[in-house]
């Protein structure tokens, strides 16, 4: 355990205790910030960050650090939903591909061209035209067009960890398919998964932000991150903070996770 | 023959992906919770008159078996007969015409940009030496994460707010044929797609400048500049290359925000214009448009791939090229 | 290795500057000064950039909204006018008489005047106008509202057309001043629906030349423009442009870095970063009703008068109106906009006080609260679905409404803000799906207030629109309405008004918030006026100001 900890560094630790503090926020919000992040007070609107409102308030008084705090839970919840699909979809996608018989391979190489072609904006936007708007539709959408990617990564492990010498030694030992697949096709093939897929949170949030900028997007006061961002984005002249402090989070929650899921690839391997 | 193969493969690929997002139309239209005839027509807003109800009941033959209506829907895109626009009367195609040169335009030109800027910084951070350059590349590295987390809609205000408004140095607004109008929306798009091709142009240049073909060449007496350009960068520059078909389409999805902001006319702004009103012809007929522009973007990459690199100038196999497995990134949206 | 590394830097930062330095000037197209001292000048061309949603039909008989309004001011005109004192006054028509019933109107044209496209107008032209929008295949929705009372025109000689009413209107010259009963050639309608939407042809100053879908619809000089009072002299400009800019922020740096001369639709907060600079800001409420929130009285729970009472005392939209609209408008508590001279306020109806509000509630049955501190009756919540059309209201409308969703949750309602595109929103409201609603209804005088609560207006068109959301059905209601409608005289059609307003107040069918916004920048021209109708603005005597 110690060692892991050495090995992941400083940027590591850093990165694991922003994230610490991630899931501390999603878990018990009111610890950081006791506050109602709904609370309303036009008389203080538009406060710029000091002593008390570290990220200042918006154009309704409400304090954006306890909004932050407060919509941790669903903004991450929006990149960790979309990313589940992607990585759900991929996962079934990239072993038949990478595992499976030739022609299974040749087939999901084709259905994963076709994701490929449908971009998350686009697809996002035609699942509100024909179901109607909501965070559902965009979520789905950005699930859907993270899988081949995803898939692709998979399925060239998989080939490489099944072409191996280990996977070849333990198949003549008399292992069977799903022990190998536990044992070495699984490990290896994650966590190279995991450095990419952690970004992939961050970019969730940001695509499903782009629907709120649309004005599809999440359901007032929710203060999904994203959202705040967009509605900040008209005060940028003269409030910067309503934009730069969730903009600040977002990228600090993405850079973390990408260093950590980076690190803890190394780690692993 | 291998254009004969190319030019059958590219066919199938088309083929493959107008029927599944026909597919997928078809069924998301019925599959939701909006009646299919409400929403070609635009829902109840849509001041339909009986006879147009009865005319889109024909003309989509919603009384037909559903077997019967999803045969119709494939024939009608196969045959590229997208329908006429319920909200502003004119055919689909007409529309998709006017509006996607503009966005070709500037996804070409964020394309380009992007490539350039990730080439730079990549370059840039392998190539530093000593203390210094360590931390100029640990802080490109840092602002790669960063742009690719970066909302267009948040860094194109930005753009709008310090160097047209402020600075006035730009045009706010972006107009076809006004190149001025072009900078910041292709600087907007291609930033964030920067961040990403950087980080995969990185790690594809650090990989080759050890690899045992650039070991070789140097022990053949190759100067270091022919190393770089024969070998280094254009093992490097692969993977990127085979990701253009992904990139195009995360830049179309960018477009459809960046052309709003900057109030450019172009396929993104009419697939939203289109959403908004619910005007479905128009949506499946752009999103078929985009899948087919898919297609041409990766089989012209396909073949920009069999110049760069010998080794594919063989019959491939399956999705992945032979060296993808430690290399191959992953394409996010 | 290293040494090609800066050639390619040097390179593409050689492609990023050539591209930036071919841009100097290349925004020529607005020819807006950015010194204000300049001097008018005739010619130019004028940009104008809409934040509206672009129009799908440039004609304002088809559908007919706000964006259609606007643009087509520049080259439609209407019958009549409408100063700002709410006066009819002479435009196509120089004059009219009504019979004593009512129900005969007689409208003499000027003679000689025409269509930019040589067609006369005559009596003839009149008559087609009005059965073109009420024509069921033009799909008209505010035109044909306005002329739901005329059976026939009938063509006495070339410059007189006589209206036969179905029933007295004493709202029709208010009608017929609106942009969508503008007059437009016969010859042009004749072209059938989809060339007369791309172009359709009037006596306006300006001519529709072209059409660039996303972009802007290109206009240029009538150089054949009689004015209302019959002099010939065409505008100062030679074209304006017209640009469709959906993003605020983008539309305000536009205007400030001199690529656009007007501006619609600015943030409140941009129009006071503009006071003490080059920038003009133009206020026009738009006429007829306030813009208010209904509450939906067919269904529970807003079919309790005390629920409806409990939610507006407890909305306090007041210190957010102030805060948000940063002084640009001022809070309503009428059902009609503040320029109708028949206005009646009564703001003691509106005041805020949550301890009342408490008690209407507990009065009403709702006495639980659930675990989130919501009330609840028979374990049903009191909640309150509030569809939001992100089009048509602006960020500062959509915050107070999360504001007042944070005032009336102290009472115990829970509101739920959705917002949704303009389809969705028709659906939600189709389908009664829906407690309160915020909808923008636009109509010259009082009159709007017998298409916004008489209870004919909950039957829906074929359209399938309805404009009472509040689905007020009060018989004392529509028997002040009507009678207002066919009054002719004043007095009695105010007094009967001032009635109708006072029961739409005290019943607690809608909480008034401000009138409907409409507001213009402008800056490098001068000249720029709205008209007394639905308040868009006119370029006929605009100039652009050069040093």
């Amino acid at each position: 355990m110690r060692g892991t900890a050495r090995r992941l560094g400083v940027p590591g630790g850093v990165a694991a205790a922003v994230v610490a503090l991630m899931l501390l926020a999603v878990v018990a919000p009111g610890v950081l910030a006791p506050g109602d992040p709904t609370a309303i007070d036009p008389a203080g609107a538009m406060q710029a960050p000091g002593w008390g409102v570290w990220f200042g308030t918006d154009e309704s008084g409400r304090d954006v650090w306890t909004r932050v705090v407060h919509g941790a839970s669903s903004s991450l919840g929006v990149g960790l939903a979309a990313t589940a699909i992607g990585t759900g979809l991929a996962l079934v996608l990239g072993f038949a591909a990478g595992l499976g018989p030739r022609w299974l391979d040749v087939g999901v190489a084709r259905v994963v061209e076709v994701l490929y072609a449908l971009p998350t904006m686009v697809l996002a936007l035609l699942l509100v035209a024909v179901q109607g708007p909501g965070v559902a539709a965009s979520v789905l959408a950005v699930g859907l067009a993270t899988a081949p990617g995803y898939a692709r990564i998979l399925r060239a492990r998989a080939r490489t960890v099944a072409g191996s010498g280990y996977v070849a030694a333990a198949r003549l030992e008399g292992r069977s398919g799903a022990w190998v697949l536990r044992r070495h096709v699984l490990p290896n093939s994650l966590w190279p998964l995991v450095a990419v897929v952690t970004l992939g949170i961050g970019q969730a949030v940001v695509w499903v932000a782009a629907l709120s900028f649309i004005g599809l997007g999440a359901k007032p006061p929710s203060s999904e991150w994203g959202a705040m961002l967009n509605a900040g984005r008209l005060y940028l002249t003269t409030s910067w903070w309503l934009t730069v402090c969730p903009g600040l989070v977002i990228t600090a929650t993405a850079a973390a996770l990408t260093v950590l899921g980076r690190r803890l690839g190394r780690v692993a391997s | 023959m291998t254009v004969l193969r190319l030019v059958l493969g590219a066919l199938g690929r088309a083929a493959l992906v107008v029927w599944v997002t026909a597919t997928v139309v078809f069924f998301a239209l019925r599959g939701g919770g909006r009646d299919p005839l409400e929403a070609i027509l635009g829902g109840p807003g849509s001041q339909a008159g009986p006879e147009a109800v009865e005319a889109a009941r024909t003309e989509y033959g919603l009384d037909n078996p559903v077997v019967v209506q999803y045969l119709d829907q494939l024939r009608r895109v196969a045959t590229l007969d997208l329908g006429t626009s319920f909200s502003r009367r004119v055919p689909v195609a007409d529309l998709l015409r006017d509006a996607f040169p503009s966005t070709v335009v500037l996804a070409a030109t964020s394309l380009v940009l992007a490539w350039a800027l990730a080439l730079v910084v990549a370059l840039v951070a392998v190539g530093a030496r000593g203390p210094v350059g360590r931390a100029v590349a640990g802080v490109l590295r840092g602002l790669e994460v960063v742009a690719t987390v970066t909302p267009h809609f948040w860094l194109g205000a930005v753009l709008i707010a310090v160097v047209a408004a402020g600075l006035g140095w730009l045009p706010a607004t972006s107009t076809p044929g006004q190149p001025a109008g072009l900078v910041l929306p292709s600087i907007t798009l291609a930033v964030p797609l920067a961040g990403f091709l950087g980080q995969l142009m990185r790690d594809g240049l650090e990989e080759a400048g050890t690899a045992p073909f650039t070991t070789s060449a140097r022990a053949r007496g190759a100067s270091p500049a022919r190393v770089f350009t024969h070998h280094t960068l254009r093992h490097a520059s692969l993977p990127v290359l085979a990701l253009s078909g992904w990139a195009v389409g995360s830049l179309l999805s960018g477009a459809v925000v960046v052309e709003l902001l900057f109030g450019r006319p172009g396929l993104g702004r009419l697939l939203v214009d289109a959403t908004l009103v619910g005007d479905v012809p128009v949506v499946i007929g752009a999103v078929v448009l985009v899948a087919l522009l898919y297609v041409v973007v990766v089989t012209v990459t396909d073949l920009l791939e069999r110049v760069l690199d010998p080794r594919l100038r063989r019959p491939r196999a399956g999705v992945a090229t032979p060296d993808d497995a430690s290399a191959e990134p992953v394409a996010l949206s | 290795m290293r040494r090609p590394a800066p050639v390619i830097a040097l390179s593409a930062l050689a492609l990023v500057l050539s591209a930036c330095s071919g841009s100097t000037g290349g925004d020529g197209e607005g020819s807006g000064s950015s010194d204000p001292s300049g001097s008018a000048q005739a010619g130019g061309t004028l940009v104008y950039a809409t934040g509206d949603a672009e129009p799908t039909c440039l004609d304002p008989h088809v559908g007919g909204n706000y964006p259609q309004a606007l643009i087509s001011t520049q080259y439609l005109e209407p019958l009549v006018g409408r100063d700002a004192d709410g006066t009819i006054t002479p435009w196509l028509a120089t004059g009219w008489t009504v019979s004593e019933d009512g129900l005969t109107w007689d409208f003499t044209l000027a003679e000689g005047r025409t269509f930019t496209d040589g067609t006369p107008v005559d009596a003839a032209a009149v008559k087609a106008n009005v059965e073109h929008l009420q024509d069921p295949d033009t799909g008209s929705s505010t035109g044909y509202l306005a002329v739901g009372k005329v059976s026939e025109v009938e063509v006495v000689d070339a410059t007189t057309a006589r209206f036969h009413l179905s029933a007295p209107d004493a709202a029709l010259l208010e009608s017929l001043s609106q942009q969508w009963t503008a007059i437009q050639s016969p010859a042009g309608i004749e072209r059938g629906q989809d060339a007369n939407c791309a172009a359709p042809i009037g006596t306006g100053p300006f001519v529709v030349e072209a059409w660039t879908p996303q972009q802007q619809v290109d206009l240029v000089r009538n150089e054949d423009y009689v004015r209302p009072d019959g002099t010939a002299e065409p505008a100062a400009l030679e074209g304006i442009t017209w640009r469709f800019l959906p993003d605020a922020a983008t539309r305000y740096a536009a205007l400030g870095s001199g690529q656009v001369n007007v501006i619609d639709n600015p943030q409140p907060d941009s129009i006071v970063a503009s006071e003490g600079t080059d920038i003009t800001h133009i206020d026009a409420p738009r006429p007829g009703s306030s813009n208010r929130i209904e509450l939906n009285t067919a269904q529970a729970p807003f079919d309790d008068v005390a629920v409806r009472e409990a939610f507006i005392r407890s909305a306090n939209p007041e210190p957010g109106i102030e805060t948000l609209f940063a002084g640009v408008t001022a809070p309503s508590y009428s059902p009609l906009a503040s320029v109708e001279p028949t206005a009646y306020s009564d703001e003691s109806l509106f005041g805020y006080d949550l301890d009342e509000a408490e008690a209407l509630l507990d009065g009403a049955g709702w006495t639980e609260r659930d675990a989130d501190g919501y009330r609840t009756r028979d374990g049903e919540r009191l909640t309150v679905r509030f569809p939001v059309s992100t089009n048509q209201s602006v960020a500062a409308e959509q915050s107070l409404f999360e504001q007042i969703q944070a005032n009336t949750r102290q009472a115990g309602f829970e509101v739920v803000l959705e917002p949704m595109d303009l389809s969705a929103w028709y659906t939600a409201l189709g389908e009664n799906a829906y407690e309160a609603v915020s909808a923008p209804y636009t109509k010259v005088g009082p009159d709007v207030l017998r298409v916004l609560y008489h209870s004919d207006s909950t039957v829906p068109a074929p359209s399938g629109y309805f404009a009472n959301h509040a689905q007020v059905k009060d018989p004392a209601l529509d028997a002040l309405l009507d009678a207002a409608s066919a009054s002719q005289d004043e007095a009695e059609r105010a007094d009967l008004y001032a009635q109708a307003q006072a029961i739409v107040l005290e019943g607690f069918y809608i909480l008034p918030l401000y009138d409907q916004q409409n507001h213009f920048l402008t800056r490098g021209v001068e000249g720029v006026e709205t008209l007394g109708t639905v308040s868009t603005p006119t370029f006929v005597d605009a100039a652009l100001t050069q040093s």
